[in-house]
């Protein structure tokens, strides 16, 4: 408390607010397209979705983000709880369940889990002396990994890594020792081959089929085909709104969600597709900025936490669809159909705002 | 350590600035070879749908198979003259051209996805339109393989049925390769085994050239068929008791167990539905099937919970017994009414039975004297005896199930108590609970966990789970003597189910509903009386009396029991 006259707090961050806001216009514009001929309500829903987004970012940045900090072993408990349901459900139904359905709403708890660990790790971490102690790096990678484990459980690969880079990017920013990181890329190398038994059949055909679409061409392998096909269709200006054959004929499997971009791709072509990569990386940029300027180490490691997780989702995401890298099921920030990703994603935005408003008062 | 997240901002930015490399690589570099390749549409996924598993009876007759479909649809795009081709269309199909020009609009998305004409036609019309195509551009005949039933509406409550997936659970069905297009159970058995029914859809990815003939295969993959399931039902005889609902037009429901097992030999609720309306997605069949006021898609058997009235008299007889409140030979009178309190209760028979027996008054279903037994024990020993049948709770049944009632924290006052002892009152039973309790009777006093997979593929999963009450068998031999009195005695009340071929017993049940005159009617029982093979439990909504349709039942399933098939029966699958 070391202003004693009351300084107003600044305002938000305005070009923060303008990638977010864009993002979430272009999933509009894409998605009417994209579920044209699959489910047009899919459209309505996913604004109704932003607006309540907004609502709640606007909330998170209304207050100081040290109130969710304060309050994170909660969230983060409630989160378990919730996953751990989950988890049973979908033992009990033999069959993957991400979904919780409350008052005939989905919830899916991995979104929110993602948020809470972000929080339950800058509390932790920032308490922490530097460079970061074994025993630290420990008890939070535990913090982290038992969400990502109940994630892994629901089957859902790709939410689970993002659990790992979220910690990752937290404990890096949080003071870990060169030595740790060398030591840590060695052990991660050296696990492969142990993920590997532990993932589902069809999880493993994903990875194989990445090295080679061929093996697969019906299934996994023939959706990178015609993901790839799709975007590279689109050329220099794409082929216009509602005007995407790889769209209509129905060749984009799973295209409101993990695949919008490839309908972006073709649709409005390299310049639409560079657009939002550089609506991203004035997210990672503003998010990291507004992180850096701030005296709070709480405050610092939070935004590490959600730029690790917004922008490995969008780097995963279209790194996928582009054949860049393995289909493992994760959604394009802000951009993808998916209600809780969407509020919880402008929730995690509006606490950034917090830390630009409140961080440098504390 | 501020720098370190310009660390973490540099390494996004540059898997971002990669993206980036890559999209002009695709997009400008290569973009032209791709634009190729969605243009020309050179990769063309050719379906190839999974047969689903059979169901079979326990002698091996088909309920559910599968069955090639063929039908008839439009490329929007291609009609030349529409008016013309609907003109031809119409004959061929037996569908009036006015009709099909509805179904064109109503079903018609995108200039070039077919729109559904005909969802199915036989075979040698299909084979005719092919014939015809140069007269009929853009009509195209398309194979897919539905479900089909091959003895209809028989266990249809049972089975379910199947459709395309429900929109809400298809992201959980997707990783195990479920198209929205494919058919997955949506109820019933169809739906409780879907994992285990449903095989993997196969086909192929070819490459054709601008004409569209296949240039090469570039992948392949089988359809790997479904499992079958065999079941514990017996086809003939849940076809022939849903004969007797249906001849009577008798909204109700049957259960068949054998006792000593629990294995469901027939599962019966009217009306039912036609399944096929399902899997063949007739709207208009599918809307009047939602509509009935009746509820053809309600399992009675299992969902439907009904006040049991006397069938449930045998077990308070027991409780009694076991409790020692009375004995074989305890007398109690029976003037046509009992007072409790200062409330006067009617015996059914309002002139009263005199003195009865417990033989006796289990017989002509004496309600003074179950209700002065019921008095006796008290509301916690009856309690326990009806929760220890396992009133109130689930049996174990394979699918959803309703528990029924049993007032376990209200305290009753005496008069409840009495009521409840001949089954009125507070407490409700599903039909498949009140074959339990006849089964129990019939097999020395275990409860046993119905249930009706018998085989998944070539795996036997059932198993007879059941548990012990420890009644002494001479207790059930009384209660039993009562049973055998209640059918086989010209007073008893069901001497409708008395037959000549097989000695039954069992007890009937006339249970008061909301609407006056109108009780629900029941009938347990089992035969035969002194080994029993099967046991079960009728009831009729709304039936009148007991002793009609239900003990007739009763006594029809149990001759088809002791008779085996006669070769003149209609083999069920044709």
């Amino acid at each position: 408390m070391m202003s004693a006259t009351r300084v107003r707090a600044p305002g938000l961050d305005r070009p923060l607010i303008a990638a977010a806001g864009l993002l979430s216009l272009i999933s509009i514009v894409a998605l009417a397209s994209a579920c044209a001929t699959l489910n047009p309500s899919l459209t309505t829903k996913q604004a109704m979705w932003i607006g309540l987004g907004v609502l709640m970012g606007l909330a998170a940045a209304s207050g100081p983000y040290t109130r969710w900090i304060d309050l994170s072993l909660f969230l983060y408990a409630g989160a378990l709880v919730l996953l751990a349901v989950v988890a049973l459900a979908g033992t009990i139904k033999l069959g993957a369940a991400r979904w919780l359905t409350i008052f005939g709403f989905s919830l899916q708890p991995s979104e929110l889990a993602k948020l809470a660990t972000a929080c339950v790790l800058a509390r932790y971490l920032a308490a922490q002396p530097t460079p970061l102690s074994v025993r630290t790096l420990v008890i939070s990678g535990v913090l982290a990994g038992v969400p990502a484990l109940l994630v892994f459980l629901q089957p859902d690969l790709g939410s689970s890594s993002i659990f790992v880079a979220i910690w990752l990017g937290m404990v890096i920013v949080a003071g870990m020792s060169r030595r740790h990181v060398l030591m840590m890329i060695a052990a991660g190398t050296a696990l492969c081959p142990l993920a590997w038994h532990g993932l589902k059949d069809y999880q493993r055909l994903r990875l194989l089929v990445f090295l080679n679409p061929h093996l697969d061409p019906l299934g996994a392998g023939y959706t990178i085909i015609q993901s790839q096909i799709a975007i590279g269709s689109g050329q220099l200006l794409g082929r216009g709104w509602f005007a995407g054959t790889q769209n209509y004929l129905n060749f984009l499997p799973e295209r409101h969600a993990d695949f919008l971009y490839s309908v972006i791709g073709e649709e409005w072509g390299f310049a639409g597709s560079v657009f939002v990569v550089v609506l991203c990386g004035m997210l990672v940029w503003r998010v990291s900025r507004i992180g850096s300027l701030t005296p709070d180490p709480q405050g610092r490691l939070l935004a590490a936490g959600v730029i690790s997780w917004l922008g490995y989702q969008a780097v995963i995401n279209m790194g996928m669809v582009m054949g860049l890298l393995p289909v493992v099921g994760v959604p394009l920030p802000l951009v993808s159909y998916g209600g809780s990703a969407m509020v919880v994603g402008w929730t995690a935005l509006g606490l950034v705002q917090s830390i630009h408003r409140f961080g440098t008062r504390l | 350590m501020t720098d370190r997240l310009f660390l973490l901002r540099r390494g996004l930015m540059v898997g971002l600035a990669l993206l980036v490399l890559r999209l002009a690589f695709m997009q400008l570099a290569h973009g032209a070879a791709y634009r190729h390749l969605a243009d020309n549409n050179r990769l063309r996924l050719v379906p190839q749908a999974a047969p689903r598993g059979l169901i079979l009876d326990r002698e091996g007759r088909q309920l559910a198979t599968s069955r090639s479909q063929f039908r008839v649809a439009v490329i929007p795009q291609e009609v030349a003259n529409r008016r013309a081709t609907m003109k031809r269309l119409g004959p061929l199909v037996d569908v009036p051209p006015g009709e099909l020009d509805w179904r064109f609009d109503e079903d018609r998305s995108l200039p070039f996805l077919p729109a559904t004409l005909v969802s199915s036609v036989p075979k040698p019309v299909a084979l005719r339109i092919e014939e015809a195509h140069l007269d009929l551009p853009g009509i195209v005949v398309e194979q897919a393989i539905t479900r089909a039933y091959p003895l209809g509406s028989v266990a249809a409550t049972l089975l379910g049925y199947v459709g395309p997936p429900d929109p809400d659970a298809l992201p959980a069905l997707k990783p195990y390769g479920v198209t929205p297009e494919e058919l997955v159970g949506r109820a019933g058995l169809e739906q409780a085994l879907d994992a285990y029914l449903r095989g993997r859809a196969g086909g192929s990815l070819i490459e054709v050239n601008h004409v569209a003939r296949q240039v090469r295969v570039v992948g392949h993959r089988e359809p790997v068929a479904g499992q079958s399931v065999i079941l514990t039902i017996d086809a003939r005889l849940q076809a022939l008791i849903e004969g007797q609902f249906q001849q009577h037009q008798q909204p109700g429901a049957c259960v068949v167990l054998k006792p000593d097992t629990g294995e469901v030999l027939a599962m019966v609720s009217f009306p039912a539905f036609d399944p096929e309306a399902f899997a063949t997605q007739q709207r208009g069949a599918i809307q009047q099937i939602f509509r009935d006021p009746r509820s053809p898609l309600m399992n009675r058997a299992t969902d439907g919970a009904y006040l049991p009235g006397s069938i449930i008299k045998p077990l308070t007889a027991m409780t009694a017994l076991e409790q020692g409140v009375v004995t074989a030979d305890t007398t109690i009178q029976c003037p046509g009414f009992l007072t409790i309190g200062n409330r006067k209760f009617h015996c059914w028979n309002r002139d009263g039975h005199g003195p009865m027996t417990l033989r006796e008054a289990l017989r002509a279903s004496c309600n003074v004297y179950f209700m002065e037994v019921g008095r006796r024990l008290g509301q916690e020993r009856l309690r326990s005896g009806f929760a220890g049948m396992g009133f109130g709770r689930r049996t174990g049944w394979t699918m959803e199930e309703q528990a029924g009632y049993l007032p376990l924290r209200v305290r009753l006052n005496e008069g409840e108590v009495a009521l409840l002892a001949m089954g009125q009152g507070d407490i409700l039973i599903t039909p498949l609970q009140a074959a339990v309790m006849a089964a129990a009777i019939a097999n020395q006093g275990w409860v046993v966990e119905p249930w009706v997979v018998k085989a998944l593929g070539e795996v036997e999963v059932g198993h007879t789970h059941a548990r012990p009450l420890g009644w002494s068998s001479a207790h059930l031999a009384i209660v039993r003597e009562g049973m055998l009195a209640v059918v086989n005695d010209p007073e008893g009340t069901g001497a409708r189910a008395k037959s000549d071929r097989v000695r039954i017993a069992g007890k009937t049940g006339t249970a008061q509903t909301h609407i006056q005159g109108h009780p629900h009617a029941w009938f347990i029982g089992f035969c035969p009386a002194e080994n029993p093979a099967i046991a079960m439990a009728v009831l009729a909504e709304h039936g009148g009396s007991g002793g009609d349709f239900p003990a007739a039942t009763a006594k029809v399933i149990c001759e088809a029991i002791v008779t085996p098939a006669a070769p003149a029966d209609p083999p069920p699958n044709g």
